[in-house]
């Protein structure tokens, strides 16, 4: 672990316990937010990515759990020495994670207008965040408030301030939710599909916005969304997670122009692209399977057009391709052992 | 309200290849208040539009939300009847009917052969009729066949949109999105259409699902003969499957053209901010930095901006274009690009980033 590294996850597992069955929605994940930078994770609905998410600030509602795993998080202290909590053992209601939502780490969703309470004031709803994990005066924390507001870019915001959520646009909402995400100068900042509402020239200021505040805040972004274009736009390191797992990891070049795993392929294969020419679009074959009938072997078997007959039973193990490069896929597994039995002779 | 010359000059269905032609269409949602309900203004949803579709191909309606897509597709498919304008369409007799003008009875030969098929597949089906009840309810409705007799009917169509037909009995709450879209699409083609208007068909779903959906209905056109009005916000999606690209901004159509064209050389400046905001998906060809932001937000359709509706936003705006509102025409020098723009020719403005 380098002293960049900020979250931590390790073997992360958050099972439902349903009536139908338990549903693995995240089955052992392993992910590193390194500070400063820009992790984004990649999945097709009801891949996990967004319960895995939240459970780096504990909110997993029942009838889901934590069944194992550790969240660690590297917190700098003020004397200048570090310390590393595990969020996975904490309570979830209990003052300690308290501490760490909404101020150290903070979250953006992706239905503005649902985030916000219609009932209460913009600026009430950010203040409230200022007060309760800072030791302002309200005065204090409404200057706060409105030069938040100014930052993301919202005009007029000594006026805005005091209005209504439904008097803003989506984009204005979601800015809105940036400032409050931003009140507690978190050190990560998670964002679940933030941009997906939004326009495409909304969403395009919005991505600007944030790429720009993450410099100006030194801050982490975990940046979770289906859509492989913002990704290629905003991220650093990219995770694709299929049914619960991580199926490959690489840096965002990598992923885009030399992915490995046969999903990621498939993936990239199936976007329709802006180019010269119209090409057959090569979709994935059939869907994702029901959670209560998960795929024996590697999840992804029953649609991969490269498996082979061991893949439907054997669980592939994470394969180390190069230093950034991980991938969990039998095809590089073989490869990878021969490797390293030849090595010592 | 005030009448606009008609400057888009399209040979009024002269063109045997025509299929629909939508002129100077206008829809207008009152604004009223108080207890009596007095019309305080209007919501123009759709102001002044015109274009017009080929038998057979694919045109793309693109803009933001708000922008009174849905509400031309609407309006053509006759749920809403238009404030005014004509809604032109060739009969498969070769006979050209205003749809704009009929009203109730008279509307409803064209409803099987015109048809849509909706967004979110999870509320537009019906969750207490099966499968089959939900295909064929039009048949039912419009006394076109007895439900009984379409059995054969109902299992080839869904053979063909790739689906079971042993799955006819169930409810819909058993599929998945995808499968859900595949009987909008069997409901949809069920009455052999000739034109089917697709709001935003495959914004819902996930993408591989996506992926499978656009071909299908891809291999349906060819089959079955099909004109598509693909509405979609999403531009990477249009410029998968559209022949020809209408872009619409606050109720009006501001550009029209081929695909490509409209692509590669925009010649509105709201094109060109559109363009440049898609996310390329290739880290390689990040356009950080070089994204045209544009200022300000969508006009209120209730109260827009006089002149072009865009000039508050747009990068390069003239005194004019503040006080004309530019009409939309020809495009000197090209057969098929309209435009409404005061300087179209003048400006240089650039095109979407290319994937290969």
């Amino acid at each position: 672990m380098s002293d960049e590294t900020l979250v931590e996850v390790q073997d992360l597992k958050i099972h439902f316990f349903t009536d139908e069955g338990v549903v693995r929605a995240v089955d052992g994940v392993n992910l590193t937010v390194q500070r400063g930078k820009t992790l984004s994770l990649v999945g097709e609905s009801g891949c996990g990515k967004s319960v895995a998410c939240r459970a780096l600030l504990h909110i997993v509602h029942p009838p889901g759990r934590i069944v194992s795993g550790k969240i660690l998080y590297h917190r700098r202290l003020d004397n200048g020495l570090s310390e590393t909590v595990d969020i996975a053992d904490m309570d979830p209601k209990g003052r300690e994670i308290r501490d760490i939502r909404g101020k150290e780490i903070a979250m953006i969703f992706q239905e503005p207008m649902t985030s916000l309470s219609p009932m209460y004031t913009v600026g009430s709803q950010i203040m409230e965040n200022i007060l309760l994990h800072t030791n302002m005066s309200k005065k204090e924390a409404r200057a706060l408030t409105i030069e938040l507001l100014a930052k993301v870019g919202i005009p007029k915001p000594e006026r805005l301030v005091d209005e209504y959520p439904f008097r803003l646009s989506g984009g204005m909402r979601q800015r809105a939710m940036i400032a409050m995400a931003l009140s507690g100068r978190p050190n990560l900042l998670i964002a679940d599909e933030p941009t997906t509402a939004l326009d495409v020239t909304t969403q395009a200021n919005i991505l600007d916005l944030m790429l720009e505040l993450q410099k100006q805040y030194d801050m982490a972004l975990l940046f979770i969304t289906h859509d492989l274009g913002v990704v290629a736009e905003i991220a650093d390191e990219v995770a694709v997670m299929y049914l619960g797992r991580i199926v490959e990891k690489a840096d965002v070049d990598t992923i885009f122009n030399a992915p490995m795993h046969p999903y990621t392929q498939a993936l990239l294969r199936s976007i329709p692209k802006i180019a010269m020419k119209r090409e057959e679009l090569d979709p994935i074959k059939g869907m994702v399977p029901s959670p209560y009938r998960r795929p024996g072997g590697c999840p992804f078997h029953p649609r991969c057009t490269k498996a082979l007959p061991e893949c439907s039973t054997i669980v592939p193990a994470i394969t180390k391709l190069n230093e950034n490069h991980l991938v969990e896929c039998l095809l590089y597994e073989d490869l990878a052992t021969r490797k390293a039995m030849e090595r010592p002779s | 309200m005030t009448e606009q010359s008609l400057s888009y000059s399209s040979p009024q269905m002269q063109d045997e290849s025509f299929l629909l032609e939508v002129n100077n269409l206008k829809m207008y949602f009152p604004i009223t208040r108080g207890i009596f309900a007095r019309v305080k203004g209007y919501t123009k949803a759709a102001d002044d539009v015109s274009f017009f579709i080929r038998k057979g191909e694919t045109v793309g309606l693109v803009g933001e939300s708000g922008c009174g897509k849905t509400t031309v597709g609407r309006c053509i498919v006759r749920a809403y009847t238009p404030t005014a304008g004509e809604i032109l369409y060739r009969r498969a007799d070769g006979a050209v009917v205003d749809l704009a003008k009929l009203q109730g009875e008279e509307l409803r030969p064209y409803r099987k052969d015109i048809r849509v098929i909706f967004q979110d597949p999870y509320s537009s089906l019906n969750p207490r009729m099966t499968v089959f009840d939900i295909i064929t309810e039009v048949l039912k409705v419009n006394k076109l066949a007895q439900p009984e007799e379409m059995r054969e009917s109902v299992e080839y169509l869904l053979k063909r949109v790739g689906m079971r037909p042993e799955y006819m009995q169930r409810y819909p709450h058993a599929f998945s999105g995808g499968e859900r879209q595949r009987i909008v699409i069997a409901r949809a083609l069920i009455t052999n259409p000739r034109l089917v208007v697709c709001d935003e068909a495959v914004s819902a779903l996930d993408v591989s699902i996506r992926a499978q959906i656009l071909n299908l209905l891809e291999e349906l056109q060819a089959d079955f003969d099909l004109t598509y009005l693909f509405i979609s916000h999403d531009l990477s999606v249009i410029r998968h499957i559209c022949d020809r690209v209408v872009v619409m901004y606050v109720g009006k159509v501001v550009e029209i053209a081929e695909g490509l064209d409209l692509y590669i050389s925009p010649k509105h400046p709201y094109t060109e901010a559109l363009m440049s905001s898609v996310p390329i998906s290739n880290p390689r060809l990040r356009a950080r930095g070089s994204r045209i932001r544009l200022p300000g937000e969508v006009a209120d359709p209730s109260n827009p901006p006089p002149g072009c509706y865009f000039h508050p936003r747009c990068l390069y705006a003239q005194p004019i274009c503040a006080k004309e509102s530019p009409p939309l025409r020809l495009l000197d020098g090209t057969r098929s690009h309209y435009v409404a723009c005061h300087f179209a020719e003048e400006l240089s403005l650039r095109g979407a980033t290319m994937e290969e």
